[in-house]
């Protein structure tokens, strides 16, 4: 049976690339789950997995540990495509197997919806679990943290205590966790030493290197060693990628949210960010939440002081909101420099280097419009 | 002349981006050359502080539930006077989402368990439970009669009669029907106070609560500026460039809902 659903699953994605409908991360997933709910149950990795979950920074940390653990001579397997909801690390799971269906990773390593969380530990037993942030993000969909972390606290209590929970020192709802969770709790916090050893900027990326590095020592790995093995890590996608067209060089910062807008904001005014075009691209699409209210959460003053002698574009399906915000903000807002045509507007900018601050299926829109494909 | 917002709870009710109603009620005085300040009122401020203050706008927004747990009991104790007293007298407010409900009658939790309010407005809210859906997504709304005939919303409104918003909640609000004038809006698209009646927001004096996000005052600025000329008692407001606010206004009209 097994076998079948990693041929299947196989198959699928094999043929929704082929029919380049979509990625092909998610759908067989999607179709398994329907057939054979609790599939993740007996999925079992011989050194155990890792799960990464919280609202901000999953995906490189994902990236990151994936990194660090292959470069030290173990095998991974992950849902390196940011597919993380349970039908997308299925996916990922049956994708990622040998001919006669056996799991090929030595680690799992997956990141998890924060929303999904709960339902993803009702299944899968890690060794070590991750929790990076907690903050807004969607709230049409998934409704205030309290609700979220009072869900994550129920799931927690039901793991066993060899299990490992890795959490953030700064999150003040994670002091909780403790009266939650049985086994041991190590905790992370925003030092920059460790950010220095990598290309990655800001005391966000700090901590999720940080919380990547803590969770592979109490697995037994040197922390000297896993130093070394830092410099060669590249952004995840969209993560502060760069992306070379017509001869502009585009660096693309997810900006989904109130926390990781400001985190990117201050990018710029840290000073490690300074081209002077920046496109800012703002949809409602199912990915994104349908709100945009958010972004009046977007610090003023910041906003403001970043847009300060550049050249500002605004695209997305909700360009004209994310105007009216800029607007609103003191910037002056150039209406020739604003539309829905993102390809039109990402060709606008005269300049060579442009950062792009996108919400999340606007980050996926503008790769494939700069590089031809939205994902890997 | 300036206008002086008290700005209530901001560290307990501060949902989703409502706080740019102030940002925007700020931006749009100061481009009048109209001096504003911002009076935070929090969970230590005392009536005699705030009495002081001669406020004459109020912003209260929405917050999680942990937030309005925090600040019930200060607002029943130490702010029911002050507010009572600042609405009867025709002071200018606007209550959005989980401050509008407050300032009904009772909220009646899922559980049964009933929750007072101020009973300023003639109203109360019911949470069915999670079996009956929240109240989410876009909305458009056609202003209240009372405010498109009133000669100083004639006299600024440059955009035309609907308000246009999104909306998320749980609890459902039901207005006194024999008040017909109360609802602050009708709904056009999307649920309002109750996804039954028709009906959206309530208007009280010069006090408005209503449900929509958006900001409300974001794509509304008919409504924004409404709201300054009646707490300076202006008789017009000069207009101000909003070519690309009208642009997003009339998007958002045609938004799914």
């Amino acid at each position: 049976m097994w076998l079948i659903f990693t041929l299947l699953a196989k198959l699928i994605t094999w043929s929704v690339k082929l029919t380049g409908k979509g990625s092909g991360y998610t759908f067989p997933g999607y179709l398994i789950l329907k057939i054979y709910p609790n599939i993740l149950k007996r999925v079992t990795y011989e050194k155990g997995i890792i799960l990464i979950s919280g609202t901000n920074g999953k995906t490189t940390t994902t990236k990151l540990i994936t990194h660090l653990i292959t470069k030290s001579g173990c095998s991974v397997t992950t849902n390196s495509s940011g597919s993380n909801l349970l039908r997308g690390i299925v996916t990922s799971v049956l994708l990622d197997t040998n001919i006669l269906g056996k799991p090929r990773g030595d680690y799992g390593v997956f990141e998890v919806d924060e929303f999904n969380l709960p339902v993803v530990l009702s299944q899968v037993t890690p060794k070590v679990l991750l929790l990076l942030n907690l903050s807004r993000d969607q709230l049409d969909r998934y409704g205030e943290t309290d609700i979220i972390f009072e869900k994550w606290k129920d799931a927690l209590s039901t793991l066993k205590s060899d299990a490992l929970l890795i959490a953030d020192l700064d999150q003040k709802e994670f002091k909780e966790l403790p009266g939650n969770f049985k086994g041991k709790i190590s905790w992370f916090d925003s030092a920059s030493r460790l950010l220095h050893h990598t290309k990655l900027l800001g005391e966000f990326n700090a901590k999720n290197i940080n919380a990547a590095i803590l969770a592979l020592e109490n697995l037994g790995y040197d922390k000297d060693k896993l130093i070394t093995l830092l410099p060669s890590f590249t952004h995840a996608y969209g993560r502060g990628e760069f992306i070379e067209k017509d001869g502009k060089k585009y660096q693309i910062y997810l900006a989904k949210n109130p926390a990781s807008f400001n985190h990117n904001l201050d990018l710029f005014l840290l000073g490690h960010l300074d081209s002077t075009n920046l496109v800012f691209v703002l949809n409602d699409n199912q990915p994104d939440g349908r709100d945009v209210s958010w972004i009046y959460d977007i610090d003023r003053e910041k906003l403001a002081k970043v847009c300060e002698s550049k050249r500002v574009y605004v695209s997305g399906t909700r360009y004209l909101d994310m105007a009216v915000r800029l607007h609103y903000a003191g910037i002056i807002v150039n209406e020739y420099n604003i539309g829905g045509d993102l390809s039109n507007i990402l060709s606008k900018p005269e300049g060579h280097h442009i950062t792009v601050l996108p919400n999340y299926s606007a980050m996926l829109e503008t790769r494939e419009i700069l590089m031809g494909r939205k994902i890997l | 002349m300036k206008l002086n917002i008290g700005y209530f709870y901001k560290d307990q009710l501060n949902l989703y981006g409502d706080n740019g109603n102030v940002e925007i009620l700020q931006y749009r005085a100061e481009k009048r050359g109209i001096p504003v300040d911002v009076k935070q009122i929090g969970i230590n401020t005392t009536s005699d502080q705030m009495a002081v203050l001669n406020i004459n706008m109020i912003f209260m927004g929405g917050g999680p539930d942990s937030g309005q747990k925090e600040m019930y009991e200060d607002l029943i104790s130490s702010k029911k006077n002050f507010l009572m007293d600042y609405i009867n007298r025709g002071g200018v407010g606007l209550f959005i989402c989980g401050s509008y409900q407050l300032l009904g009658k009772y909220y009646q939790t899922a559980d049964g368990s009933l929750l007072e309010g101020l009973g300023i407005f003639d109203f109360y809210t019911k949470h069915f439970g999670n079996h009956k859906p929240r109240c989410i997504g876009n909305a458009v709304c056609e202003i209240s009669p009372r405010i498109l005939s009133d000669p100083l919303f004639l006299k600024i409104n440059g955009l035309g009669g609907n308000l246009v918003g999104f909306e998320n909640h749980g609890g459902r609000t039901y207005l006194n029907k024999d008040n017909k004038y109360a609802p602050l809006a009708k709904v056009l698209s999307g649920y309002g106070n109750n996804g039954e009646d028709g009906t959206e927001g309530v208007l009280f004096k010069n006090c408005l609560g209503s449900y929509l996000h958006g900001p409300i005052l974001s794509k509304n600025p008919h409504l924004a500026d409404y709201l300054i000329a009646k707490a300076l008692k202006l008789e017009d407001l000069p207009p101000l460039d909003d070519t690309l606010i009208t642009l997003a206004h009339t998007a958002c009209i045609k938004l799914k809902k």
